[in-house]
């Protein structure tokens, strides 16, 4: 599912070059569940943003979903993502002005989906999250933990094959956070979706299959995680 | 781009307040533009509803201020195409000298200012007596109303150019125009009681049979009066009064200039709003790059979202014009002493330049804030914003 061989990513920082990322090669199969770990400028949010087709390696090939990710200009990194990846952040980033299932329907604007087929997948995804009743609601009448929800429903809706996740807990209280987890468990174990997430929490690594530790842009050690298959 | 309408409707409807003042904004400064835009058209409007097509200006080549040979009256009545001329002389008449002149004061051919003057509609009664009685003196309505005047009052005026007291006696109203007119007759006489000659005058109006013989005759009069002790500048009443008025067409072109200003103050009311709109939104635009929504539809969605609020405001500044200006002409109406203002009217042209000029506003002042935002690195605002 993923490949990513070698890469590297350089920052210019004023006169300062800084290295993110140094010679990171990593294989994620298809149906994992995967945390990138490690300290504050460990190049683990870097990582992410590359292989999610946010960010291009300064050299190096990541290959996702069968395209190489570092020969595609940005149009085509946008067709990519809308078409290959779900996205959940930190601090759950819906827009404001959108009630919780037109957040949903947001990635499905892309699509080719009738107004009533958008509408009606959006409300499938609040169902899987369980959050049907709270449809018609605006970001800030819902909790944290139900603006998760809806942010992991935005990330699945359009059904992607990989649902990547920047800190999902770190803005959570410790039942959210376990929620939060276990949806995205739910996701790989019931949908096959290859779920990456850069997290702190150490809560997360019993929910997952691999653990990645990276530190100073180098990955340091991989090893399993709770979910890990025999 | 339909199904991002919804969208971008919730997103004009973000920021309520804000939107609202940048679109009262944009409506009173477009209303404020149609109207500017057609002060041209009215002052014109207002020459025409001033002038005949058939009245001919006739005065001295050097000026207004030169007179012309009495004589002159008969040989240009006697012309083909004629049908009668009256003579206006200058009185400079005061009512208090502390106040200087007031309102244009003329000796005229008492006799003849009801055929020149036909369209005018002055009351047949106040017309006769003002040819029968030589001390009469026909007075615009305006004046009349300035000066606290009514029919049969006596009045004096004091020339300010000739030693003459002009003791009159209000026969008439005139409703078009501040004037006030006397019997030359009565000017004569008085100066030649000073023992003063009174043989020249200033301007002749000539009324003609046929509009469309209008400037040959004009060239004809002022061959007639060419290497002559006084050369004659013949004119329509229209041109006339256009020259009269060519301080007020320098206002104008100040007014027009300050609707240019205004539209540019508009511009950057409107560009403030959207990059405003547009910082503000700078972390959600870059959560839909992510989502894989390019560059090109957030700008349009952004540019498209300035250009209604912008040519919605716009259509209700139009709107506004068009209700201000009904409501001067239904005000005004049938009232010859409010210049212009019952000639305004905004033209379908104005409208419609008007309004793709809101829409252009729009257009520009969405999209440099909209270019900046959509073009940044989705990863570098993701770092930047949270």
């Amino acid at each position: 599912m993923i490949e990513i061989s070698n890469v590297s990513r350089f920052y210019t920082r004023g006169a300062d070059e800084v290295h993110a990322l140094d010679g990171v090669s990593l294989s994620i199969p298809k149906g994992s569940f995967v945390a990138l770990m490690g300290p504050s400028g460990s190049g683990k949010s870097t990582l992410l943003n590359i292989l999610a087709g946010l960010d291009r390696p300064s050299s190096g090939s990541a290959t996702v979903a069968g395209q190489r990710l570092d020969a595609l200009d940005e149009d085509e990194l946008a067709a990519f993502r809308a078409a290959h990846v779900g996205f959940v952040f930190q601090f759950f980033n819906l827009i404001p002005v959108l009630s919780a299932v037109e957040n949903v329907e947001l990635p499905l604007l892309l699509t080719r989906l009738s107004r009533a087929d958008r509408r009606e997948r959006a409300l499938t995804a609040l169902r899987v999250v369980g959050l049907t009743e709270r449809a018609n609601h605006k970001p800030r009448e819902l909790s944290g933990g139900e603006q998760q929800r809806v942010a992991i429903a935005r990330a699945f809706v359009s059904d992607p094959e990989l649902i990547v996740a920047d800190e999902p807990t770190g803005d959570l209280d410790a039942k959210n956070a376990e929620a939060t987890l276990e949806l995205l468990r739910t996701l790989r174990r019931d949908f096959g979706k290859t779920v990456v997430m850069v997290t702190h929490d150490p809560r997360a690594e019993k929910y997952v299959d691999v653990v990645h530790h990276l530190d100073k842009g180098v990955l340091l050690e991989s090893r399993p995680g709770g979910s890990a298959q025999p | 781009m339909m199904k991002f309408a919804p969208l971008i409707w919730k997103n004009l409807g973000r920021n309520k307040l804000r939107s609202v003042i940048t679109g009262i904004a944009i409506a009173f400064a477009v209303a404020m533009v149609c109207v500017l835009r057609m002060l041209p058209a009215a002052l014109d409007g207002m020459l025409d509803s001033m002038s005949a097509g058939t009245r001919i200006s006739v005065h001295n080549k050097a000026g207004l201020t030169y007179s012309l040979p009495y004589a002159y009256v008969n040989k240009v009545r006697a012309m083909h195409g004629v049908v009668d001329v009256a003579t206006y002389q200058w009185f400079g008449g005061v009512v208090d000298e502390d106040k200087g002149v007031q309102f244009p004061n003329f000796a005229v051919d008492s006799d003849h200012v009801a055929v020149v003057f036909e369209d005018w509609k002055i009351d047949a009664k106040a017309l006769e007596d003002f040819e029968n009685y030589r001390d009469g003196a026909l007075v615009g309505t305006m004046t009349m109303k300035q000066q606290g005047w009514k029919i049969g009052d006596l009045i004096t005026l004091k020339s300010t150019i000739v030693p003459v007291e002009a003791k009159l006696r209000i026969v008439g109203e005139i409703e078009r125009g501040p004037f006030v007119w006397f019997s030359r007759e009565y000017l004569e006489q008085a100066m030649l009681a000073q023992g003063l000659s009174f043989d020249t005058t200033g301007t002749l109006w000539v009324r003609i049979d046929d509009a469309s013989q209008v400037n040959p005759l004009m060239a004809r009069i002022d061959e007639t009066f060419r290497n002559s002790e006084a050369e004659t500048s013949s004119e329509t009443e229209k041109a006339f009064f256009s020259n009269m008025m060519s301080s007020a067409q320098g206002y104008v072109t100040i007014l027009l200039i300050v609707a240019g200003v205004v539209t540019l103050c508009i511009v950057f009311i409107a560009a403030n709003t959207a990059s405003m709109s547009v910082r503000e939104r700078v972390g959600e635009l870059a959560i839909m790059k992510a989502l894989g929504f390019r560059w090109r539809t957030l700008f349009t969605t952004l540019v498209v979202e300035a250009a209604l609020l912008s040519t919605v405001a716009g259509a209700v500044g139009v709107l506004l014009s068009i209700g201000a200006t009904n409501a001067l002409r239904a005000i005004t109406a049938g009232s010859a002493s409010a210049g212009p203002m019952n000639a305004f009217f905004v033209s379908n042209a104005v409208l419609v330049q008007t309004l793709f000029v809101a829409f252009f506003i729009g257009i520009v002042s969405g999209a440099f804030p909209a270019f900046g935002a959509s073009r940044k690195s989705v990863a570098q605002t993701l770092r930047e914003v949270f």
